[in-house]
């Protein structure tokens, strides 16, 4: 899990980048479709984009202030490891 | 055959059950329990159910013998209710709707507490009252919607009950309401409350300031008990809803009420209500803790109604919703 967080000098916004490994390519758009249905609570100051390539589910906020980027991102982080709880527990996807 | 199973997760309960054609086949339930003095805020909530939802799945799948397999849905509660708690059962239906290769679909709240209650009681075309912690509403159904008759205009009847029972302290365990209700039995002298039914219309949030400062004045000089409190605020409250529903009653000359949601558990309650109906000649409905109170099977069932009349909720539409009324869904599974 890589993760980076970075000031863009150009906008003077925040950014903060995730990237999450799943053992397969379903599960990783199944964690997609799981966790991108919710738009942000707030409105403004803060926006996420979710995709994934691969393997690899990939997470990008910009946010103007380092407060709303933690709220936004602790929270993402509890979603994400019960998804993926779930996926343990209940075992491998069906195949289709 | 078509088998639902359910995720209700909107408020302190989290509960997952399964319904194969009106037949509950289980619904396990925990409830998060604070100390008393304090309610249940949204994060702790989440987090209480984080903790327990995959547990509790296992055991509905366990205790119905069933493997996902043999499922045809996947139901979840869309709203309304406490967001974090919401999204967190959401994200685990989501997630097993895929892992399972399941249809998914958003059920209203209000409308799992109506389907569960008609199930349950037979009661074919009721006037429902519908109470509970977060909801006060009275119900009829026409032309294809749950219409909303009348309903608070502030805070819900248990909100009101449950924020007396942190005033003076009393436990959260099993439910506060529950507690009031043992405790209004020794209540013996009734103090005067104010009584704000407003049409079809009640209002609880004076109600509940006016005990208050009632409470530490009366409480600490020996004037009256706890007791007598519990007691004074369940009939006056009570009153004001069964007046509500009477005259709903006599608007739609309806024959039948249904009481759902977590206070019509309340036997003090059901007995005013039954009151009523008897001088009407009207028949009463009501279910018990198991149903009344919120639950993964009353998801399922109207899930179940749904899915049979076609219905299905794509996943980039399966978002949540803090607020979401009765009125807003129509009913395709009624004529």
């Amino acid at each position: 899990m890589a993760v980076c967080a970075s000031e863009n000098g150009s906008n003077g916004k925040l950014e903060f980048v995730l990237k999450v490994p799943f053992p397969t390519e379903r599960e990783a758009g199944i964690a997609l479709q799981s966790l991108s249905p919710d738009p942000e609570p707030r409105k403004g100051g803060i926006t996420k984009n979710m995709d994934v390539s691969g393997q690899t589910l990939s997470v990008r906020w910009t946010a103007d202030e380092a407060r709303i980027l933690r709220v936004s991102v602790s929270s993402f982080l509890d979603h994400l490891s019960l998804v993926m709880e779930t996926l343990d527990a209940f075992g491998s996807p069906v195949s289709q | 055959m078509t088998v639902v199973i359910g995720f209700e997760g909107s408020a302190n309960k989290i509960g997952v059950g399964i319904i194969r054609d009106g037949e509950v086949m289980s619904n396990p339930r925990r409830t998060y329990i604070t100390p008393p003095g304090q309610g249940f805020l949204p994060g702790e909530t989440a987090k209480h159910h984080r903790s327990v939802i995959l547990t509790v799945v296992r055991e509905a799948l366990d205790e119905a013998g069933i493997k996902p397999a043999d499922i045809d849905c996947v139901a979840y509660t869309k709203g309304p209710g406490m967001g974090a708690p919401l999204v967190t059962v959401a994200i685990v239906a989501r997630t097993l709707a895929q892992l399972w290769g399941k249809p998914l679909l958003g059920v209203n709240h209000c409308i799992g507490h109506i389907e569960m209650g008609r199930l349950i009681t037979r009661a074919q075309n009721p006037t429902v009252l519908y109470v509970s912690g977060g909801n006060t509403q009275v119900i009829a159904y026409s032309e294809r919607r749950y219409r909303i008759f009348g309903e608070t205009i502030d805070i819900a009847v248990g909100n009101c009950l449950d924020r007396f029972a942190r005033v003076i302290k009393i436990s959260n365990d099993p439910s506060p309401g529950y507690n009031i209700e043992q405790m209004a039995k020794k209540g013996t002298q009734y103090i005067e409350l104010p009584y704000t039914v407003k049409g079809m219309d009640v209002s609880f949030s004076g109600i509940l300031s006016y005990i208050e400062e009632a409470a530490h004045k009366m409480l600490g000089v020996g004037q009256c008990t706890p007791e007598d409190l519990c007691f004074s605020l369940q009939e006056t409250l009570f009153a004001m809803l069964v007046e509500i529903t009477e005259r709903a009653m006599a608007h739609c000359g309806s024959q039948e009420v249904l009481i759902v949601g977590g206070v019509g558990c309340n036997l003090r309650l059901q007995e005013m209500m039954g009151v009523m109906c008897k001088e009407r000649g009207a028949r009463l409905f009501a279910t018990d803790e198991s149903f009344c109170i919120d639950n993964g099977a009353m998801i399922a069932q109207a899930g179940w109604e749904m899915f049979r009349s076609g219905q299905v909720t794509d996943l980039p539409d399966s978002w949540i919703t803090q607020r979401y009324r009765t009125d807003e869904v129509e009913i395709t599974w009624r004529n």
